[in-house]
């Protein structure tokens, strides 16, 4: 302990006439916060550089890429994490039909193409980072979306209904959809020439409904896929 | 040496003041709204702008950027300008600074019930209002430093530092964090992806807590604390000590929000640790500011303002002893995305941050409009509903999470999950969530009476304020 006080001794005689100075100070505070900031950025940087890619995993097509600017747009992760942890009981409650197997909780290379992340901070409901592994139909995320309190939904949920995200002239638009993939494109996601153009024929008449239901269907699917092939 | 007084810029001041009342009764009301819609979702009446994905965001930018960030600033100007003996460097810049920042909490405010959202938390505005951003805080920047280094006092009295730590690190959070490819002119994405993308946003996130909501108000609390019982602090040495340790600490421990994750193991053990030593010096900070509150402690039943600051000391122990408990692994696997992490930021934002505001404002605004306080009372009612209600709310989150994290992983005898269904779950929290937002509406219902009470005794401006003794032995 008393190594301990005279450390706190000698840092304090020191420190004392640091507020007499301003530029001292303001450098000297700069690198107290630059130290810990640079540790934590840079080298994860180049870790997560080579996360291992999963070869299954595939962008987001221009379909489901607009029900992920839908699910942003709504703040769906005010309440859904997309974060399975290393838990037994987080993998068996989202990923109820073992399609990925016992280590069914999120790898690293699950999220190369997300810009940005979103794993969210609160689980006020379900996590949804395999929900197509849940394999319920289109059909039941349209009506559940409608209004999650009826129909096949649950009657005592605390969702908000978003019934306008299904009104017919609530639809996407594809040329903006198409600048979203370029940019994407900017920052590494690998869209070809192909995908802008198939983006036309996938969001003909589609609502931002339609979209964000098929981003449920894909969450989750590439991974699994990857378990198939395994075996 | 002059002895004469310098004519110090109160016009800012009193803007930020106005700034921070609107936006935190905004911030509140929404909080409030958005409560209840969890647990009556009926309230979000089926329209896109107030449904609750939409309001969150709003309800976290207008409390952190709108309310605190209004407070720091009105303190910033006010102290700065006191501590240094010196008007600020240039008004002009301090006019453009409270116009542009307030505009872009008004874009921020349009925007967000739109659905115009980087949806990075605390990070979601679009990037022409980041830019907008970084404008005003250049000017602000420029004309604080500029004032520092011009000023005639020697010393650089603790309070200083503390802003002028949160000043620079500030945008080198919000700039790194919000670097972003703009697909439009309302929509962008975030160039890093993924792990990294998590690792850059929570160095971000966990650090708006500390240089937004922790080291500005310490710097409040060394300046207003003093100055309103007219004692000095307990101790410079450790003022000195907490100081270098807090900031120096603190900007590690951003991974504790991801344990468990894919994130490399060494960097979350980092975090964890971090967060555990990050305990010593926020309870240095807490000592110093309780020690120093002992010596009125005779005066803290006459006087509101008084018990809103040894509240707001008492929940920063509080919040900052919760933050490392549940930056360990193991607690952390309980609390993690429940409902105690809501719980445990309102403790430190409602207690500490809110009530440490609120005594700020209730020792600036009769000074600065030359005018007692309209009503005593009525401060003391507010201190003591905002109290009942902070209390209602950790409560009732700290249960509602508790038994939420244990649910989930709650398995029979043959490994087979006993709450397989979610609603089970979010059915048992109904009350609980209810509680939180009666808690809520009480914590309301003081700042409407703060409001209030600042209007009646602003429209008896110039009439003269007389100040209160509170030095023990002085009668009050």
């Amino acid at each position: 302990m008393l190594g301990f006080n005279k450390l706190l001794d000698w840092f304090s005689n020191i420190a004392d006439h640091w507020d007499t100075k301003g530029v001292k100070f303001t450098v000297y505070a700069t690198i107290a916060v630059l130290i810990g900031g640079l540790f934590e950025l840079i080298p994860p940087f180049f870790l997560t550089k080579t996360v291992t890619p999963i070869s299954t995993v595939k962008p987001y097509n221009a379909l489901e890429l607009a029900g992920r600017d839908v699910y942003q747009k709504e703040g769906c992760m005010s309440c859904h994490t997309q974060m399975v942890r290393p838990f037994k009981w987080e993998v068996d409650r989202f990923d109820p039909t073992k399609k990925l197997g016992r280590d069914g909780y999120s790898k690293g290379g699950e999220f190369v193409y997300d810009h940005p992340f979103l794993w969210g901070s609160k689980r006020t409901g379900p996590d949804l980072a395999h929900e197509s592994l849940m394999l319920r139909s289109d059909e039941w995320h349209k009506n559940h979306l409608l209004n999650p309190r009826t129909l096949g939904g649950v009657p005592n949920s605390i969702m908000p209904a978003y019934p306008w995200l299904f009104d017919a002239d609530n639809v996407v638009d594809a040329d903006e959809i198409i600048s979203h993939m370029k940019a994407l494109a900017k920052v590494g996601v690998p869209y070809t020439e192909a995908d802008y153009l198939k983006a036309n024929e996938l969001l003909k008449g589609k609502t931002e409904g339609d979209a964000l239901v098929a981003y449920l269907q894909k969450l989750g699917r590439d991974s699994a896929e990857l378990q198939n092939t395994v075996k | 040496m002059t002895t004469e007084k310098p004519q110090y810029d109160d016009f800012i001041v009193k803007g930020f003041i106005i700034s921070a009342l609107i936006w935190g009764l905004a911030s509140m009301l929404i909080g409030v709204i958005i409560a209840f819609q969890l647990v009556y979702p009926q309230l979000n009446f089926e329209l896109p702008w107030i449904s609750f994905g939409r309001l969150r965001p709003l309800h976290t930018n207008a409390a952190i950027f709108g309310f605190a960030l209004s407070v720091i600033f009105a303190t910033a100007y006010h102290t700065v300008q006191r501590l240094c003996r010196i008007r600020m460097w240039n008004d002009k810049l301090s006019i453009a600074h409270l116009a542009l920042y307030n505009l872009s909490i008004v874009l921020a405010a349009i925007t967000l019930p739109l659905g115009l959202s980087q949806s990075k938390e605390y990070a979601e505005l679009e990037w022409p209002i980041d830019l907008l951003i970084v404008v005003w805080y250049v000017i602000f920047l420029v004309n604080y430093m500029a004032t520092i280094f011009k000023r005639k006092e020697e010393q650089m009295y603790v309070a200083i530092w503390f802003y002028l730590a949160s000043f620079i690190t500030v945008p080198l959070l919000f700039i790194v964090n919000n670097i972003v490819i703009p697909a439009s002119f309302l929509k962008s994405y975030s160039v890093y992806a993924g792990l990294f993308d998590a690792n850059i946003q929570w160095w971000y996130g966990h650090n708006a807590v500390a240089f937004v909501l922790t080291t500005p108000f310490l710097g409040l609390m060394y300046y207003y604390l003093p100055k309103h019982i007219k004692q000095p602090i307990y101790s410079h040495r450790l003022s000195i000590i907490h100081f270098w340790s807090l900031i120096f600490i603190y900007i590690w421990a951003g991974p504790h929000h991801l344990l468990y994750t894919p994130l490399p193991d060494w960097l979350q053990t980092a975090g964890m640790v971090f967060s555990i030593m990050l305990w010593m010096p926020s309870w240095g900070g807490m000592l110093n500011g309780f020690l120093t509150l002992t010596q009125a402690k005779d005066k803290i039943k006459v006087d509101a303002t008084l018990k809103m600051m040894l509240a707001a000391v008492t929940f920063y122990g509080m919040s900052t002893f919760e933050g490392p408990l549940l930056s360990i692994r193991a607690v952390s696997a309980l609390g993690h995305d429940t409902d105690w992490i809501i719980g445990h930021v309102h403790s430190g934002t409602l207690g500490w941050v809110g009530f440490m505001s609120a005594a700020a404002l209730y020792y600036l605004v009769p000074r600065m409009w030359n005018a007692n306080l309209y009503s005593e009372r009525l401060a003391n009612i507010h201190f003591w509903l905002g109290t009942l209600g902070i209390l209602l709310y950790i409560i009732s989150m700290w249960v509602s999470g508790i038994t939420e994290g244990t649910m989930w992983r709650t398995v029979g005898e043959n490994g087979e999950l006993i709450y397989k269904d979610w609603i089970e779950i979010v059915e048992y929290l109904k009350p609980y969530r209810l509680f939180r937002a009666i808690g809520g509406t009480l914590y309301l219902t003081g700042i409407i009476l703060m409001v209030y009470n600042f209007i009646k005794t602003i429209q008896s401006k110039d009439s003269g304020f007389v100040e209160q003794d509170l030095r023990i032995g002085v009668r009050a």
